[in-house]
């Protein structure tokens, strides 16, 4: 028995905007609230919905299976912490938004996560380009706007603007390359692709790694892998704090279910493996040394992230050049959970403090560990966490990573893991130095946090430190 | 003769394609967007997509390039101003694109099925609205509701970008 989660998010999304612009003196808050609650009954549900392949398309666009099973309930999760964050955020929203009366367009910002976490979970099912592609574009023109939210803030419509065109250059990438394979298979879905794999003529090979190669650069643009990665740090600098949260993990994670679904369709041939492989370690290899040594320098928290988010990006996709080994797949699963942990986590402290400080740079955090304990201990665990110190769910998800690259005889790989990882202690535990040895500046205002905050954070923590040390529940459930 | 008027057509979308990136002023720019528009229907034509063709006229270079005039002219936008030249970001361009012509080019060429002419569709009538109307509402389905759900939130998006005031 399935039944379409991904039409319920839709009609939740509907609903609020129709309730949004009816009652329009209803606070947007309660609004938010009522849409976690909401959010919530339906991840339960997913857990009624048994995995079943080839739902309701007889073109087989759309699968339930394991893997999109979990995805979904990952883009749900996002969406529920998105929310969180948002209604932190609110106040500032608020301030960058030409409004007729206070709380204007708060109700467009709670209810576009509503309908980009539909896409998402299209994205997780998608296996068929046409719907690979319909469902990425949803979600990809749904960030533009919520990028460019603030308007009145210069640096988030800029970071708007440079969004748009490197992801509609993307874009072109990706249909330029699913015409190309289409031309060389007469395919479009994902399994009708590797079944014909094997009686493509020689000749059309090139053609065909072509198609591949473009439909690897566009992804690589949607996960931030160098060297695509040029609009990461002043997109996820420019962005309302709360987007970027939502588009570094979610955003991130939907481009690796298609790219793990993509390079698993044409790996049957083992022609296209020899090449395949080799680009997809390369990729990583160059992500990773990028992302980490990019971020060493950084002073401004957002765009610290940002690297960060790259330099992970490049543990993934070490993962992926492993998709060899069976153990690869769990390993990325994991990963994306433990980056999902411990990424909200950092935003939900970033978003107080700099509302207090009234600027995101790791100098507003200096003496944290006195002004305010309890965030400054989650964001400890959180850095922590990041940089992959042991006993949190960093260190385990970079630890299976490469149990699987050394599985493939990826040495180099994990050497350049091991380096990097190395390199990232510095830059995480500068945040860490500001917190607890710098002293706090004599006029910091006191960092006030909602109570939904401080139970969200709490949570977060207890999950990132209890499965750091005991995941096997996680792992049994995982695909 | 189809031969003859693909390449025809398409140098000739080609040439105004180039007319967009290179021409200063918008409404010239805007223009040869049309005639790009134009030489992409006649070569859905030859190849027996009429309703695509026909499409692609009222549709792209009807409505939507007019919609563009009108707003460039409202707007009144000024031609670009000249810029310096910038060496490293012309070398930049010129090696991406250079290597992905070649890249392009070398696919091309090993390609034995490009070097045939395929012969003309028994029944041009396949292609015709039904047809297509059919494809769209009958086996893209689910692709075709995301599309809707897509234009839903671009809908939102303008309203937000664009109201002066926010209500």
């Amino acid at each position: 028995m399935s039944f379409p989660v991904e039409f319920c998010v839709l009609s939740l999304g509907i609903l609020m905007l129709l309730v949004d612009s009816f009652f329009p003196s209803i606070d947007k808050r309660t609004l938010a609230h009522t849409a976690i609650v909401w959010l919530a009954v339906f991840l339960a549900a997913t857990f009624f919905l048994q995995p079943s392949p080839l739902w309701a398309s007889p073109n087989g666009f759309y699968e339930t299976d394991a893997l999109g099973l979990f995805f979904k309930r990952f883009a749900l999760v996002s969406t529920i912490l998105t929310l969180v964050l948002a209604i932190e955020y609110a106040p500032v929203v608020e301030r960058f938004i030409p409004g007729s009366r206070p709380g204007a367009g708060l109700g467009e910002f709670f209810t576009l996560p509503i309908f980009t976490c539909a896409g998402l979970m299209w994205m997780a099912s998608a296996a068929d380009f046409v719907m690979i592609f319909c469902a990425l574009e949803l979600v990809t023109i749904s960030f533009y706007i919520q990028v460019a939210f603030m308007r009145r803030n210069m640096a988030s419509l800029e970071a708007g603007t440079k969004y748009l065109i490197l992801g509609a250059l993307s874009t072109g990438f990706l249909v330029y390359g699913i015409t190309w394979i289409f031309g060389m298979t007469g395919q479009t879905g994902l399994r009708g692709i590797s079944t014909v794999l094997g009686m493509v003529p020689q000749a059309s090979q090139t053609a065909l790694l072509f198609g591949i190669g473009l439909i690897l650069v566009s992804l690589g643009f949607k996960v931030a892998a160098a060297p695509f990665q040029f609009w990461v740090p002043d997109v996820y600098q420019g962005a309302p704090t709360p987007v970027t949260a939502f588009l570094s993990v979610a955003s991130k994670a939907a481009g690796f279910v298609v790219l793990m679904r993509v390079v698993d369709a044409f790996l049957v041939a083992p022609a296209l493996q020899a090449k395949l492989v080799p680009a997809l370690g390369f990729l990583a290899g160059l992500t990773l040394v990028y992302g980490n040594l990019a971020a060493l320098p950084q002073t401004n928290m957002k765009r610290l992230l940002a690297y960060s988010s790259i330099a992970h990006a490049g543990y993934l996709l070490v993962g992926v050049a492993s998709v060899g080994s069976p153990a690869a797949g769990r390993a990325i699963v994991f990963y994306l959970l433990a980056y999902l942990l411990m990424t909200f986590l950092a935003f939900l402290v970033l978003i107080p403090v700099s509302k207090a400080a009234g600027g995101d740079d790791i100098s507003d955090f200096n003496g944290l560990g006195r002004r305010a304990p309890g965030m400054a201990f989650a964001m400890l665990i959180a850095m922590l966490s990041l940089a992959g110190l042991p006993f949190t769910v960093g260190f385990l998800g970079k630890f299976f990573i490469f149990e699987a690259a050394m599985r493939q005889q990826h040495f180099v790989l994990v050497v350049l893991g091991v380096v990097t990882v190395a390199c990232g202690f510095y830059y995480y535990l500068k945040v860490v130095r500001a917190m607890y040895w710098q002293p706090a500046p004599e006029d910091a205002p006191p960092v006030l946090v909602s109570p939904l905050t401080r139970f969200t954070a709490a949570f977060l923590v207890t999950l990132i430190l209890v499965l750091g040390v005991y995941p096997k529940p996680i792992l049994d459930f995982l695909p | 003769m189809q031969l003859a008027l693909f390449w025809i057509f398409a140098a000739f979308t080609l040439a105004f394609g180039l007319g967009v990136v290179f021409f200063r002023s918008p409404v010239s720019s805007a223009m040869s967007l049309v005639m790009s528009f134009i030489g992409l229907a006649a070569l859905f034509v030859t190849l027996d997509a009429f309703f695509i063709g026909v499409v692609q006229v009222l549709v792209y270079a009807g409505a939507v390039m007019v919609l563009f005039l009108f707003i460039i002219m409202l707007l009144d936008l000024r031609a670009d101003q000249r810029r310096p030249v910038k060496l490293s970001a012309w070398a930049g361009a010129g090696i991406v694109v250079g290597g992905f012509l070649a890249i392009l080019s070398q696919v091309v060429s090993s390609l034995p099925a490009l070097q045939q002419t395929k012969p003309a569709l028994a029944n041009p009538a396949v292609n015709d609205v039904a047809q297509v109307g059919f494809a769209l509402f009958r086996n893209f389905n689910l692709p075709f509701q995301v599309i809707g759900v897509l234009l839903l939130v671009s809908t939102i998006g303008v309203v937000v970008l664009s109201r002066r005031e926010l209500k």
